[in-house]
């Protein structure tokens, strides 16, 4: 479970005042597969990072007792001067994994070939996803926090991707920010819609995403 | 204990990380990071040689130089590259086990290692040159090695921080530590100058961890200067304040 408590998160940036959550609590119960909705800006993005413990909110205080992902997203943290090899090998031994079986199962799955010997910055854009995606698959957590990268690659690949993360969730579960209603339908059975630094529980697909089209 | 096995392994991978970003993927890239230091310290020392000057104190001009450059080169080069720590590492905040201060501790750590490889291969050079006997006291020398990682840590964290506000502040430490070279007593004993001079550069806790490594090193060398409760609580001051201060401004720097 990850539990919200009283959680105000407000940013100010050059004296622009943004609240992105006021006095929020919520909680995101292990096993349910949760879709993250709002319009641009919302804040998802922050909630989310606040989810993985890479950000504090202003006050009240985020918990989790489940092994929760990095948020995968466009922005990695990989060092472009590193190759992939010395990348996942850094990330299996933060997370006190053995690194030669981490390694075998990103090769396999993100298909990079000797590409993986290069330093990241030679990387397209694709591949990068492709490395992150296979990265935190290979690492076994109980909650993978998505940030609209379901969709990366080619037809095929996405499609090898779309049957991993569903094989996945029968041991894990995701919460997810998309705007796609189809990716959301795909792995989620509710959702949370943040409007006006709130969040509202939907108990049904069919809900959230009428709401969604209603206020965002 | 699963947190603290965390936090070591956290570093572990920092510190390897650190080696890799610094010296590059080639074992050669380790090599030059002891061999650079080395060669300006020699160098350094070789120019005071054929200027052809008296050594201060004892046979060895090269010994009493060294003591005094391999100390301050260990606090300058903590607490210049402590500076970038927090900057240069913003992709690894990804990672929700790995904290600002984890930046920190690696590079310190990977530098403190360094130079005690740099440490024993100059020493050791010498000694093989003839131009320096075994030191003295081991123990005040690790002492006073320790001392000054551990002040380095403290104004690194603080020059990491402030560097971080306003970049403007990696000039301004310039400024403050050029004159480090002449206050921390290379090439005089800071106990034979006036009493005037004397309750100038006492300030400068650097001074106290060169004679401090004096003391350890030689067999009967005595400062008049010397206490070590000043420079073991100047860093101990702040490496209280910079890891507060990291503490209280995390949620902004964020």
């Amino acid at each position: 479970m990850i539990e919200f408590d009283t959680v105000t998160k407000i940013y100010n940036v050059k004296n622009v005042r943004k609240v992105i959550l006021d006095e929020a609590s919520f909680a995101f119960e292990t096993g349910k597969n949760i879709a993250i909705m709002g319009h641009n800006g919302a804040g998802k993005s922050t909630i989310m990072r606040m989810m993985a413990g890479i950000e504090l909110p202003t006050s009240g205080v985020v918990s989790r007792d489940e092994k929760v992902s990095w948020p995968l997203g466009f922005a990695s943290g990989f060092n472009g001067l590193m190759t992939g090899v010395e990348n996942v090998r850094f990330v299996a031994r933060i997370y006190g994994e053995d690194s030669r079986r981490v390694l075998a199962d990103v090769q396999e799955f993100a298909e990079l070939g000797k590409s993986i010997d290069l330093p990241i910055s030679t990387y397209s854009s694709g591949m990068k996803a492709r490395l992150a995606f296979g990265l935190s698959l290979a690492i076994n957590f109980e909650c993978y926090l998505i940030d609209e990268i379901t969709a990366v690659g080619d037809r095929r690949f996405k499609k090898k991707s779309s049957a991993a993360l569903h094989d996945k969730i029968r041991d894990a579960r995701v919460i997810m920010i998309s705007h796609s209603e189809s990716t959301i339908r795909d792995y989620c059975d509710s959702g949370v819609l943040v409007y006006q630094s709130k969040l509202y529980y939907y108990d049904s697909i069919d809900e959230i995403i009428a709401d969604y089209r209603k206020f965002c | 204990m699963e947190l603290i096995v965390t936090q070591i392994r956290v570093i572990v991978a920092l510190v390897l990380r650190e080696t890799r970003m610094t010296f590059g993927s080639s074992h050669m890239g380790y090599l030059w990071a002891i061999i650079q230091p080395l060669v300006s310290i020699s160098f350094m020392v070789f120019l005071f040689y054929i200027a052809g000057r008296q050594s201060p104190y004892g046979a060895s001009l090269a010994l009493f130089f060294s003591t005094a450059i391999l100390t301050l080169e260990l606090y300058n080069k903590i607490s210049v590259s402590l500076m970038r720590a927090f900057t240069s590492n913003k992709a690894l905040l990804t990672y929700p086990m790995i904290k600002e201060t984890d930046t920190l501790f690696a590079r310190w750590t990977l530098i403190a290692c360094t130079f005690v490889i740099i440490n024993t291969l100059f020493y050791g050079g010498l000694i093989g040159l003839g131009l320096a006997d075994l030191p003295a006291h081991p123990d005040k020398l690790i002492l006073a090695f320790l001392s000054t990682c551990f002040l380095g840590f403290g104004i690194g964290t603080l020059n990491a921080i402030l560097y971080q506000r306003n970049q403007v502040w990696q000039h301004i430490e310039k400024i403050l530590g050029r004159p480090l070279f002449f206050l921390s007593g290379v090439f005089y004993i800071p106990s034979n100058l006036p009493p005037q001079a004397i309750a100038v550069i006492k300030w400068n806790p650097i001074l106290h961890l060169v004679e401090w490594t004096r003391e350890g090193y030689y067999p009967n060398y005595e400062s008049d200067v010397l206490n070590i409760g000043y420079p073991l609580s100047v860093a101990t001051i702040m490496v209280l304040l910079g890891l507060f201060w990291e503490r209280m401004t995390r949620k902004q720097r964020a």
